[in-house]
Order: structure tokens, then C-alpha cells, then sequence
């Protein structure tokens, strides 16, 4: 079975935004709650880069692991759901994601968050595939369709892939492999030497 | 023309001697480079220790910022959440499984294997020990605390021990219910606790004898009786740390309750950690208590009931409160 994943190339990034709002259109996200997000570091500086975050989808997610109810669930294809109707709101999900990704609909006194809500992966939740209750409840299902998360279709620069983690893997390698540079946190760009980049002719070991 | 292998092999030879130094020299430019800059830059992608160390625990200079407004919105990933999973679920879940377990065991075995204590007489007179609203006063922190205790314990070990026997959907609602009356209940634990701090702290300071109370157990293990003032050490102590472990309780849980004031997921996690470990150990040292006010010293339940004790109890566990209170002409003579 393949281990969905998702893949955000930060060479191609351009904090676009479009994922985010491909994402709410999709689902129906209400206001207030971002199931993802872009994150932009040195903003504004050489060297700046971003990144479009949402749940990872974790082999061994933090999430499940910390839940009173054990509400989570992994489908066939390693994406990470949850049961709204047994989950309390009590939080302990959200400060156990490493990346932020569970969100809730309400922050209030005694502790009152409302149903935890995330990005699904585009794959639903518990009731019948494609039912009026699943839509409301979990937004839309595209991988019962056969199709990919929303965010990653409408992705301008296809900075963000998503499918099977080996093989959008193998997507990236190529990427590198071909323009010589932008590997991920290594920069690798000692290795391959000079890089012609936007018409500037750029010495190996220097990424911007 | 063909190399003779003993040619090559000294080539090689010569080739490998000069590479060392190079080597060395390369090696040592690039630590020394990488010591000078020290910090964070992209300059130097292959050094970018810093970098990446400042990413992965979210702090700056690598801080981000994001269209989308929210708690740790700006942050892209950070380990403090899996390290909390990892103590609650590892440490703070069977540890709290097996005290609390273990301590029942344990007054159980204690109860079983002891020498029954001889029963509590009643010819000679009673007194009154706690007055009306000592009693409402601990009635209602007990009420309180037992309700917190429990709807926390379900929402901490509910998971692996009810959750099996109830199923999902009904252990959910139990789990949820739980949430509810803990999260209301909790601001009122904070209540009981000051108004029963106020009223007991008078009575509850240390004093002479205490010590020697404490190093011999208060007498529980061989069956003897101590001297003792209103309050035995192991009550005043009791009292202390109900009191600090109820603060310890209060401040982290109104942190807790209390989450649209902006609080960090690291300051939550903290939080959660600190009032998982006060609980467990309040409502261990708790049973011992129930145990002691109970079944474990005959004639002490009845304090708290009716507030009256029976003079002998009083005179066997309280001797120098019994003479006081005989001094002051406070005994009760049973009637003829």
C-alpha cells in the first residue's frame, strides 16, 4: 500500500498562499481555523525561504499517541484521521504536533475548544465516503476519488507534491539532480560547484 | 606503456602521503571558518549546524512569520511536543498507573497482616474536636477534590484501563463528561483550599514533639501511642502538603483552564506535566490518609462525623490536648 506524505521544495516556494486557499475552498474551512499554513523564514532577506506546513500525516503520530479517547485512526494509505464525535477538545493533541497542525474552532474559559479539526489529506473522515455528513463534518474527499490534496494540485511552482512518500521522493531527487543545488538543510551546493541562477553566475558554497 | 605495480603502488604511495597534510590543512580552514562566523548564515551551507539547530527548536534568529494568525503559527516545526508525549506517555501515565495501584496494595497488605488495634472504650466522656464548620469546611475540599481526582485520573489512565471496557463511543462520553467537570470544578477546588487553609493554618504549625512523631512513624507500624497535641505531625505535615500540592494543582490547572489568554504550547505542556505529577502524588499520599482516618486508627472517623471523640481515644492519640481540654473543664461526662 503506499504511505502518503507530503513534500514542500523550499527552492520553489514563493509564499504564494494558493495552498492555503485551495485548502479552505476545498473543505469548506471555517473562519478562523487554518489547517495549513506558510511559514517564511528570513523574511525579506537574502536567503529567504518558506515553507507550506499542515498535519504530516506521521508514521508514529504525536497526536494519537496522546489522546484521552484514542479518537485517531490511520487509513490504508498512511493518512492520519481523527473522530470528531468522540473527540472532548481537550488540546492534548495540539500540544503534542511538533508542527502545530491541529486547530480548534473555539478558545475559551474552562478549558472549552470545541471538536479538533485538520487537514485530512483531502481523504474525508469516519462516515461514508463522500456522504452530505462527511463533507460537513470533515470537508471533501478527493483521495475516495482517486485524486491528490488540493493544496498540492494547485500548487503554483509544484513546490508542494503530495502522493506516495517514495515516490515524490524520487520526484525531488530528480529536481536536484537537475538544477544542481537545493537539496534541503545540507544545501549540498559545495558538490556541485558553480550554479547559473536568474542569469547570475553563482560560486559554489554560496545558496544566495 | 605499462606501469610496473610496484610503480604505481609508490605513486599511490607519495600521492596518499601529500593528500594528508592537504586534507588536514582543508579540515582545519573549514573548522576555523565555521568557528569565526559562529552564527547563523547561509554563506556557509554545509557548517549550518546553527542553522539547523536554531530551526529545529524555533528560535531566533531563524524566526518566521506567516499570513495565518494563531498560536505557533510562526514557528515551522519544534521538538517540545513529541518530548512531552514522551514523558506523559512513557513516564507519567505507568508511573501514576503502578503509585497509585501500588499504594493500595499496600495499605490492603498492611491492613490484613497488622494486629487488629483494641477497640475504643466509651465510659469515660467525649469532647467535641471539630466544630460545625471544620467539618463542612473538610467535607467539602474532600467532595471536591475526590471529584477532580477521579474525572482526572479518567481523563490521564482512562485510555488504557476503561477504554477497553467501555468501547469507544461510551468511554468518550465519559471521557468528555470528565473534561467538563474538571474544567468547572477545578476554580472551585482553589476556593475550598483558601477557605480551609485560613481556618486550619492556626492549629497546623510545628512544635515540640513533632520530630520525635515523625522519626517513630507516628506509631503505626508497631501499634504505639505517641504524644501528641490537637494535631499529630502527620496531620500537621498532611495539612502542608495538601496545602502546596493544592497550590501546585490551582496555578498550573488555571493556567490550564484558562487558554484564551495566549498561552504557549511549551508553557501548556510544563503546566500539564506539573499538575499530572502533583495529583498523582496527592491522591496516593490521599488513600493513606482515607486509610489512617478510617480503618487504620478505630475511633477517629467519628472527629470529622460528629465531631465528638471518645475521652480514651482522645487521652491514647492527643494526651497533651486531653489535658488540656481536661484542665478546661471541656470533657463531657457520659450520661449516667
Amino acid at each position: 500500500m503506499a504511505r502518503m506524505k507530503f513534500l514542500c521544495d523550499l527552492e520553489r516556494c514563493i509564499e504564494c498562499n494558493a495552498c492555503i486557499t485551495a485548502c479552505k475552498n476545498e473543505n469548506d474551512v471555517p473562519w478562523g481555523i487554518n489547517r495549513r499554513r506558510v511559514v517564511t523564514v528570513f523574511d525579506g532577506e537574502p536567503g529567504e525561504r518558506s515553507i507550506s506546513i499542515a498535519c504530516m500525516h506521521c508514521t508514529d503520530a504525536p497526536c494519537a499517541a496522546v489522546c484521552p479517547v484514542d479518537c485517531f485512526y490511520t487509513t490504508d494509505d498512511g493518512v492520519v484521521l481523527h473522530d470528531k464525535d468522540i473527540c472532548i477538545g481537550c488540546g492534548y493533541c495540539f500540544f503534542a504536533c511538533p508542527f502545530a497542525a491541529p486547530q480548534f474552532p473555539i478558545t475559551a474559559s474552562f478549558g472549552n475548544r470545541g471538536k479538533m479539526d485538520k487537514c485530512t489529506y483531502c481523504a474525508g473522515g469516519p462516515p461514508l465516503d463522500k456522504s452530505a455528513e462527511e463533507r460537513r463534518q470533515y470537508g471533501s474527499n478527493r483521495v475516495a476519488e482517486g485524486k491528490l490534496p488540493a493544496c498540492a494540485e494547485m500548487c503554483a511552482t509544484s513546490a508542494l507534491i503530495a502522493g506516495d512518500g517514495d515516490t515524490i521522493a524520487g520526484i525531488h531527487r530528480e529536481r536536484v539532480k537537475t538544477r544542481g543545488y537545493g537539496a534541503g538543510p545540507w544545501g549540498w551546493t559545495m558538490a556541485y560547484g558553480a550554479v547559473e541562477r536568474q542569469g547570475q553566475k553563482r560560486q559554489g558554497g554560496q545558496t544566495s | 606503456m605499462m606501469l610496473s605495480t610496484r610503480v604505481i603502488g609508490r605513486r599511490l604511495q607519495r600521492s596518499f602521503v601529500t593528500a594528508i597534510p592537504v586534507l588536514l590543512l582543508l579540515f582545519t580552514a573549514m573548522g576555523a571558518a565555521a568557528q569565526e562566523t559562529g552564527q547563523v548564515s547561509l554563506a556557509e551551507p554545509n557548517l549550518n549546524a546553527e542553522l539547523w539547530r536554531a530551526v529545529r527548536e524555533g528560535t531566533a534568529p531563524v524566526v518566521g512569520a506567516s499570513q495565518v494568525q494563531g498560536t505557533g503559527t510562526t514557528i515551522p516545526i519544534t521538538e517540545g511536543g513529541p518530548r512531552w508525549r514522551g514523558a506523559r506517555q512513557g513516564y507519567l501515565i505507568p508511573w501514576a498507573g503502578w503509585l497509585i495501584a501500588g499504594v493500595l496494595a499496600l495499605i490492603v497488605v498492611f491492613h490484613l497482616a497488622r494486629k487488629r488495634p483494641a477497640p475504643v472504650g466509651g465510659e469515660n466522656g467525649q469532647i467535641e474536636r471539630f466544630a460545625v464548620y471544620d467539618r463542612i469546611l473538610h467535607w467539602f475540599q474532600a467532595g471536591v477534590f475526590i471529584f477532580l481526582a477521579l474525572t482526572g485520573l479518567i481523563l490521564l489512565l482512562g485510555r488504557p484501563v476503561l477504554l477497553p471496557l467501555f468501547g469507544p463511543e461510551a468511554f468518550g462520553a465519559i471521557a468528555s463528561a470528565s473534561k467538563e467537570g474538571h474544567n468547572l470544578f477545578g476554580p472551585i477546588f482553589l476556593l475550598a483550599l483558601v477557605l480551609f487553609f485560613v481556618r486550619f493554618v492556626a492549629r497546623s504549625g510545628f512544635a515540640r514533639g513533632d520530630l520525635r512523631w515523625v522519626v517513630k512513624g507516628g506509631g503505626l507500624l508497631r501499634g504505639e501511642h505517641l504524644s501528641a497535641g490537637f494535631l499529630n505531625a502527620g496531620q500537621k505535615l498532611w495539612f502542608w502538603i495538601v496545602m502546596l500540592g493544592g497550590l501546585a494543582l490551582c496555578v498550573s490547572g488555571l493556567i490550564l483552564v484558562f487558554p484564551q489568554f495566549g498561552q504557549s504550547r511549551e508553557l501548556m505542556q510544563l503546566m500539564l506535566l506539573v499538575h499530572g505529577i502533583a495529583a498523582v502524588v496527592l491522591v496516593a499520599l490521599l488513600l493513606g490518609h482515607i486509610y489512617v482516618g478510617t480503618a487504620g486508627v478505630p475511633g477517629t472517623f467519628r472527629a470529622m462525623n460528629t465531631g465528638k471523640v471518645d475521652a480514651d481515644w482522645m487521652r491514647a492519640h492527643h494526651d497533651r490536648w486531653y489535658r488540656e481540654s481536661k484542665e478546661k473543664g471541656l470533657v463531657e461526662k457520659p450520661q449516667a
